[in-house]
């Protein structure tokens, strides 16, 4: 099963314009006309990373790397226990597609 | 060579057909004609009528003639013309093969197929009337896009950089708003609104209705029962309000209109740009909250619009314009005809699917939200319609969806699944489109899982299928009209009612290449004509052995085959002549 990265061929990383050109460029190349399967595979890749809440959903339910657990277990096994507010918990979700790892920029953050 | 398919713009007061032609798109022309009056009428000869003569007929026979069918598609009605009932499909087929045969003699070959488009707020039942009128024409409808999107195709296929589009499309019955989005090739819709049931001929009726009421407050006339003096009024309303667009007043003039107590009624009277607008003023009001409900749906705000496309004859209504500018500050264009670029869009489409290279690519949205009801909660109480949406407006075509559901007591057999389309949380409230039951589930406790499947086409048009999950059990249905359902059998009769009517005309006009009838020919026309003059008095078993032998006819005339055409022909005398003794 193609990643919807895979199916637009971007970089997870790609920024919202990035991902739309890809989305239009792949419709052109398979327009609904012609191959409709195709077309709604496309389509529906786009839909679910179209915009930063959509990719930050798809890499919470959706993204095989990103160990929500063990992020949560790194977290907590802290010296110094993190306050889970509002912020920090964007962060969280932030870091299973930015950076991967939570560890790297917890710490710092959760004692300002 | 490609197949060749037409673009078909199949409007309310007027049509056009066009083809792309070594990459350009071209709107045919009959007798240098580009648009194609939708008037059907019958002349005193009993000879079918498209078009101008039609409209002009009008006037004096208007029980001879349909104007507007457009509004009644996908409705279970018939109207009546020259003393014979037809369904609007029929009307509408009349039409299609007119355009069919001028688009025929321009190519000079046979064309069998088309794309058709419909207002984007056209429901499924319209859509499927459109689709049947196709077929009755003789026309195999590859695809139905929504006229606010072929308008825009017609604009974007030219555009280079990114622009944020909303099309305004009035015509003579309906009213449409799209946003697109236009980039990299590709037209995408973003969302869609409308009303199927505005238009220019909204506005005409105002304006009757005021004549009518001056009529009878200072003449003391009542003119709407009498149907010359009102297809005269309606004409003359017509013509002011076109007058109107230029001008700030109009004289209104119709001598001898009709007889009164023995004495002669002239109409006279002045209508300025003001007081119509003050009368068309509600329905404005409503196009422009549908703009903003579509632009609502795209995530936009005017700003976002980078500019706005006026399609349909009814957007030559300045205060129109005037009211776009006040919202989004920048003038409307209008550089594509608005009359010609639906049918231009079409065209392009078909293009596209017959695998001609074309620049633009089309993604288009569905304006309605399709879902089906279920035990539920509605303000907080237990109500057993709620509704559930499954597909939600402005989603892109083609699109599948799949919703579980549970039967909801122990042994429960059958599952009563109906369809619904639109935006309440009480589903009785939306449209109903369909209904069907699943019947011969397991035997189990309540909780048997159900899965409903919503498929909509590239045409907009529903296809749903359940099944009981742990069985397999499945039904599905296509919704089809569920108002008018005109059956496979009516679709082949009105097919040869239509052909019929159109016998002489289609000699006359006969693509190069194919001569004029024979003798035997001609005599075989006349024994069809004389079969289905005994329609209405037979039994639908003989009906249908006449309708069979008159297909077998047509196609030995069309195929040239004189030995065929014989034979069907000595057939059909022989149960013409047992019919008639």
């Amino acid at each position: 099963m193609k990643t919807p990265y895979e199916i637009l061929e971007v970089a997870e990383q790609a920024t919202d314009s990035e991902i739309k050109q890809a989305y239009l460029q792949k419709v052109k190349q398979y327009p609904p006309d012609r191959d409709q399967g195709m077309f709604q595979q496309i389509h529906s890749a786009y839909e679910i990373i179209k915009d930063i809440t959509g990719r930050e959903k798809y890499a919470l339910f959706n993204y095989p790397e990103a160990d929500f657990n063990a992020l949560l277990d790194q977290a907590f096994s802290l010296a110094e226990p993190a306050i889970m507010n509002a912020e920090l918990f964007d962060k969280l979700l932030r870091a299973g597609i930015d950076d991967k790892t939570f560890l790297t920029t917890l710490p710092a953050k959760a004692k300002s | 060579m490609n197949e060749i398919i037409i673009g078909i713009d199949l409007g309310t007061t007027n049509s056009e057909v066009a083809i792309v032609e070594n990459g350009q798109v071209r709107v045919i022309t009959d007798n240098g004609k580009k648009i194609l009056p939708s008037f059907v009428g019958i002349d005193d000869q009993g000879q079918i009528m498209v078009g101008e003569a039609a409209r002009n007929q009008y006037l004096v026979y208007p029980e001879r003639t349909i104007k507007s069918i457009k509004r009644l598609m996908g409705q279970d009605i018939q109207v009546d013309m020259a003393g014979h009932a037809y369904a609007p499909q029929e009307i509408s087929a009349i039409i299609l093969k007119r355009l069919k045969a001028i688009a025929e003699a321009h190519v000079k070959q046979p064309i069998t197929k088309a794309v058709i488009t419909v207002p984007a707020y056209f429901s499924d039942a319209q859509r499927q009337a459109t689709r049947e009128a196709g077929e009755i024409a003789g026309l195999d409808v590859v695809r139905m896009i929504n006229e606010p999107t072929a308008a825009a195709l017609a604009y974007g296929a030219s555009q280079a950089d990114r622009k944020h589009m909303l099309v305004y499309d009035l015509g003579g019955g309906t009213f449409d708003v799209s946003v697109v989005n236009i980039q990299a090739g590709v037209v995408e819709v973003l969302s869609s609104h409308g009303d199927n049931h505005l238009g220019g001929d909204d506005f005409d009726q105002q304006i009757v209705d005021h004549i009518l009421d001056h009529l009878s407050e200072t003449k003391g006339v009542d003119a709407r029962s009498n149907s010359k003096a009102l297809a005269r009024i309606t004409r003359a309303a017509e013509n002011a309000k076109l007058v109107l667009s230029d001008q700030p007043f109009v004289q209104i003039e119709e001598e001898y209109l009709l007889e009164h107590e023995g004495a002669a009624v002239h109409l006279s009277l002045e209508l300025s740009r003001m007081d119509y607008e003050e009368m068309i003023a509600d329905y404005i009001n409503a196009t422009i909250d549908a703009v903003h409900i579509a632009l609502k749906g795209a995530k936009f705000t005017p700003a976002d619009i980078d500019e706005i496309v006026l399609v349909g004859g009814s957007t030559r209504t300045p205060c129109i314009r005037e009211r776009l500018f006040n919202e989004f500050g920048f003038e409307p264009h209008s550089e594509v005809d608005p009359d010609l670029c639906v049918a231009m869009g079409a065209a392009t489409q078909a293009a596209m699917i017959s695998g001609q290279n074309v620049d633009a690519v089309l993604v288009d949205v569905t304006p309605y939200t399709y879902g089906t009801s279920a035990l539920g909660y509605l303000d907080g109480e237990y109500y057993p319609h709620t509704f559930i949406p499954i597909i939600h407006k402005n989603t892109a075509l083609p699109n599948r969806k799949t919703e579980a559901f549970m039967t909801t007591y122990d042994g429960q057999e059958i599952v009563d699944v109906t369809i619904y389309q639109g935006e309440d949380p009480d589903a009785l409230n939306n449209i109903k489109i369909g209904e069907f039951l699943i019947e011969g589930l397991q035997d189990v406790a309540q909780g048997n899982i159900i899965t409903l499947t919503l498929d909509l086409d590239l045409n907009g048009m529903l296809h749903v299928s359940a099944q009981e999950k742990a069985t397999g059990l499945e039904k599905s249905i296509t919704i089809k009209n569920a108002i008018s359902r005109f059956e496979h059998a009516a679709l082949d009769s009105a097919k040869t009612r239509i052909n019929t009517l159109f016998g002489q005309l289609e000699a006359e006009d006969a693509i190069a290449g194919q001569n004029a009838d024979t003798p035997e020919i001609a005599e075989a026309r006349k024994l069809i004509a004389k079969a289905e003059a005994l329609f209405d008095k037979t039994s639908d078993e003989d009906k249908e052995d006449m309708i069979d032998l008159i297909e077998e006819i047509q196609t030995a005339i069309e195929a040239g085959s004189s030995d065929e055409l014989q034979a069907a022909s000595v057939k059909l005398a022989d149960i013409i002549y047992y019919l008639e003794s």
